[in-house]
């Protein structure tokens, strides 16, 4: 049988299984949850943050970016959980690997079906930053935000966070998918980001620690000649470990005796 | 006859050091109930779970429907439904939707699933949510969607475990129908033998890994068709220690009566004047073929000798 009609039915079924889940809100609630403290921030205390001959657009792109690109690696582990516990907790491995497709499809499906999620949620956020700029636009127009600015920046700069998350993220999966016990990975995952964060001080291998790429890698926005596409070295770091994780635990999941 | 629909040969298992089947030969012939019988951690589950390939046999081990398991996984499945121990059964969702995201996978057409909730008899709590269900729903949520891809072969372990007996005369009675109406082969194993002995055409029984009996279920009781004896009696172990001397053993003995194994019934009467004749008191005397059940402990008990 074709492989890709197969993995066509293998992530249809995934989908399908999240409806009415709390994941589904998380997907979505989640990337609201800083455009919403800014927009209350730009509607309360807009006038005393937006500073003079300042673009109060790269204002709110800093204020988007900077604390979502912190928050960001706790919400991949939480999504990394959702699709892997949701198959432990209702006692559906053995049922989804009894079927007749392959185990790469069925395994290929869910890690797509997680890539997905992540790179939506992204996007979400990216649109919800722009919305919020324009309804501050609207509710304030004195505060400059009818000044011209460059809005692919709130879609290419989350890009460019999902590229380098990539890396962690499929460290996440593998630990989510093989323990049942969601604070083992859990606790993987928040100390590796921590330990980052405390080795970055001054480590010299502190650029090749994978729960760092999306902070190193993302440049100073603030900087006058400031692009999107440089440090590229960390995309490719990233990229590299999703592949050969994604690829172990695959091997994993194929060769593992399903309980 | 024809080939069996399932075939293992010299299927054995290993967890770490621990020998969990040794040398299992299954010939399941189509068309029948198998019952495959055996205490708890005898290797039943892990056999099905090698069926199935969710743990890996070796090359040659295990055929279905005639061809290599391992190398027509794909194929092999898609004719085969299975129900393995607890329900896989995502709670959230409602019954119709579980088999949604099954069906989904196996590509049946969309009406097939009106069909197995009518099979099952689950139409009319098919939109409760899963949550809701009793275990009898659950099991029976299982059996559907093992039915979605119209399997020739189910593979049920322990489908009557938890239920109560009104759920117990369900899943049996919907068993009986897959097997006549439907012309499925049926694979069925469970730690109840009066259970299988209800259901099942055929039987293996297993025990620490090992098969110890495989054949019909009328078979089983060739061979064994000693008679039972249970005296009920005032004094137990005075009559105990006569029925010893008389070179008897005893198989069971309790408060009350107890319970001997003798070749013809012209024993009775000789055991019974014999201990009269110690001034013991007898209350009934009873005989009965031996069972399924008996026979099985008698089999499985032989091997702990």
């Amino acid at each position: 049988m074709n492989a890709a009609i197969a993995l066509k039915r293998g992530i249809s079924a995934e989908l399908y299984k999240f409806r009415r889940t709390f994941i589904l809100w998380f997907l979505i609630i989640g990337p609201a949850f800083i455009p919403i403290i800014n927009l209350l921030i730009f509607l309360l205390k807009g006038e005393q943050i937006v500073a003079e001959g300042v673009n109060p657009w790269q204002q709110l792109l800093q204020f988007s970016i900077d604390p979502g690109n912190f928050l960001f690696p706790f919400f991949v582990m939480i999504v990394a959980l959702f699709v892997n516990s949701i198959e432990y907790n209702s006692n559906t491995w053995k049922l989804i690997y009894t079927q007749p497709l392959s185990r790469t499809t069925v395994y290929a499906s869910k890690v797509k079906v997680f890539v997905l999620m992540i790179f939506f949620s992204l996007m979400l956020f990216g649109t919800f930053s722009i919305l919020v700029g324009y309804i501050v636009k609207m509710a304030k127009p004195d505060l400059g935000f009818d000044q011209d600015f460059n809005h692919s920046l709130f879609f290419s700069l989350p890009f460019k966070v999902f590229l380098m998350t990539l890396g962690y993220a499929s460290i996440q999966f593998w630990l989510s998918q093989r323990w049942k016990n969601l604070i083992l990975s859990l606790g993987v995952g928040i100390g590796g980001f921590i330990s980052f964060m405390i080795l970055s001080q001054g480590w010299k291998y502190a650029p090749y620690h994978p729960y760092g790429y999306q902070i190193l890698g993302l440049g100073n926005l603030r900087g006058p000649n400031f692009e999107v596409w440089t440090n590229m070295e960390y995309i490719y770091r990233s990229l590299g470990l999703a592949i050969v994780v994604f690829v172990l635990a695959g091997i994993d999941k194929v060769r593992k005796r399903i309980i | 006859m024809s080939e069996p629909i399932i075939q293992t040969h010299g299927l054995g298992f290993y967890f770490k050091d621990f020998k969990a089947l040794d040398q299992i030969n299954l010939n399941v012939p189509k068309g029948s109930i198998f019952g495959f019988l055996g205490p708890n951690g005898a290797g039943k589950t892990t056999t099905i779970r090698l069926l199935l390939d969710l743990f890996h046999s070796k090359p040659g081990q295990v055929k279905v429907f005639g061809k290599e398991l391992r190398e027509n996984r794909v194929e092999i499945l898609g004719k085969v439904g299975a129900l393995i121990e607890n329900p896989s059964i995502y709670k959230h969702l409602t019954g119709r939707q579980n088999l949604e995201v099954i069906r989904k996978m196996v590509n049946a057409p969309k009406n097939r699933i009106q069909e197995v909730l009518k099979i099952v008899r689950l139409v009319d709590n098919a939109d409760k949510k899963a949550k809701n269900y009793s275990l009898g729903m659950c099991q029976r949520l299982g059996l559907a969607s093992a039915l979605l891809t119209d399997p020739e072969l189910l593979i049920l372990d322990e489908p009557t475990n938890g239920l109560d007996p009104s759920g117990i005369i369900e899943m049996r009675e919907l068993i009986i129908e897959l097997n006549r109406e439907h012309g499925k082969t049926i694979f069925l194993s469970s730690h109840i033998l009066s259970e299988i002995e209800k259901l099942a055409t055929d039987v293996a029984i297993v025990d620490q890994g090992k098969i110890l009996y495989q054949g019909k279920l009328d078979g089983l009781h060739q061979g064994n068709d000693s008679i039972e004896l249970v005296i009920e009696l005032d004094k137990v172990p005075e009559g105990a220690s006569i029925l010893k001397n008389m070179s008897y053993t005893i198989s069971e003995e309790n408060g009350r009566s107890i319970h001997i194994p003798i070749e013809s019934k012209k024993e009775v009467a000789k055991i019974n004047k014999a201990l009269v004749d110690q001034d013991i008191e007898i209350y009934q005397l009873k005989t009965s073929e031996q069972n399924l059940e008996s026979i099985f402990l008698n089999i499985t008990k032989k091997l702990d000798q």
